[in-house]
């Protein structure tokens, strides 16, 4: 296809700003934010090409979430900072940010994934489902359970 | 900071790492220059591409992928020696430059052709006839056209300085008008013609 990525520099500038801002948003630790994209591009890179022609963006995420589950299983630590979050969610009207923050916080990690993915960074179901790694009826179930605790925990 | 500045940091370290791991072969980069910007690669063997504009043509993308592989990066280092002798080249204190250039993955003819073509000197003009023959086939001066107009690094492999028999300008890939303006700052005296 004309569009897909022929080289690593490609992939980095479609791709690294909103891989960057979702690395933000599920780890919530600047730090940890920057590790998980760099590890993230790091593994596209050596597992070049991309698996299937078209569908280098929900590649990129299926591999930065593998890579956050992954690590906050290891280290079982889980941390929103608020002013990450600031800068990746804008504040609605009536949640702060604090709210939303601890609300997201304390799903568990393929639910918070799916909640990212779905409402803060707009991906349709059929890429959260490659992204995740399950069925697109697996990843609506997902993003709606994760919705209800998040509104359970705000409300 | 910004999320910017953070991605541009994260950028660089990334890069870094890629590079230690020997995942980067080329480094490529946006110049700006009197005739807006360069799109231009370098490889470990020099640079390899100048394109008129923002982004290169599928094919030269494509011709750098078969040669170097995918690992094709973003890269102002590499380029900093480039645009060094590209500003003094416009600035008209440089007439010659002494960065190497790459031709890797083109024809043999193409090779030949742009090879004759890097060596006419500043401020003269040559035929497509003359280049031919240089490149060893006197009756290919279309195919010599051909060739220099599928030149990937013009300005350094000077394909500008190449006219028509009868002195015409003929075609520039960058535009007529770019190669009025080079011949013109060269002062080549055929600037004036066509």
């Amino acid at each position: 296809m004309e569009n897909d990525a022929l080289t690593f520099g490609q992939l980095l500038e479609r791709h690294e700003r909103e891989l960057f801002a979702y690395a933000l948003r599920l780890s919530g630790q600047r730090a940890d934010a920057e590790d998980l994209y760099q590890d993230t591009f790091l593994a596209a890179f050596r597992a070049w090409p991309p698996p299937r022609r078209g569908n280098e963006r929900a590649w990129l995420y299926k591999i930065a979430t593998n890579r956050a589950i992954d690590r906050e299983r290891k280290t079982k630590r889980i941390v929103a900072n608020v002013d990450d979050l600031a800068l990746a969610a804008p504040s609605r009207d009536d949640v702060t940010l604090v709210d939303l923050a601890s609300a997201i916080e304390t799903l568990p990690a393929g639910q918070r994934a799916a909640f990212v993915l779905r409402k803060l960074e707009g991906l349709g179901y059929v890429e959260i489902a490659v992204a995740l790694d399950c069925s697109e009826e697996a990843a609506r179930a997902r993003v709606s359970e994760a919705l209800k605790k998040v509104k359970a925990a705000v409300a | 900071m910004t999320m910017d500045t953070h991605l541009t940091e994260a950028r660089e370290r990334l890069l870094a790492r890629a590079k230690r791991e020997g995942l980067t072969t080329v480094g490529y980069d946006l110049l700006q220059s009197p005739l807006g910007p360069l799109w231009v690669a370098i490889t470990p063997r020099g640079v390899a591409t100048i394109h008129y504009g923002t982004e290169p043509s599928p094919s030269e993308l494509r011709r750098l992928v078969r040669v170097y592989g995918p690992g094709i990066v973003p890269d102002h280092k590499r380029s900093s020696a480039l645009a060094r002798e590209l500003d003094q080249y416009f600035d008209g204190t440089r007439t010659e430059f002494d960065i190497e250039y790459d031709l890797s993955g083109l024809t043999a003819f193409q090779t030949r052709v742009l090879n004759a073509t890097a060596k006419i000197p500043f401020g003269s003009v040559s035929t497509y006839g003359a280049i031919a023959k240089r490149a060893g086939n006197a009756k290919a001066s279309r195919a010599a056209g051909g060739a220099l107009n599928q030149n990937p690094i013009p300005i350094v492999v000077p394909c500008h300085r190449v006219v028509g028999s009868s002195g015409a300008l003929v075609g520039y890939a960058g535009g007529l008008d770019v190669k009025r303006r080079l011949l013109g700052l060269e002062g080549a005296d055929v600037a004036r013609r066509s």
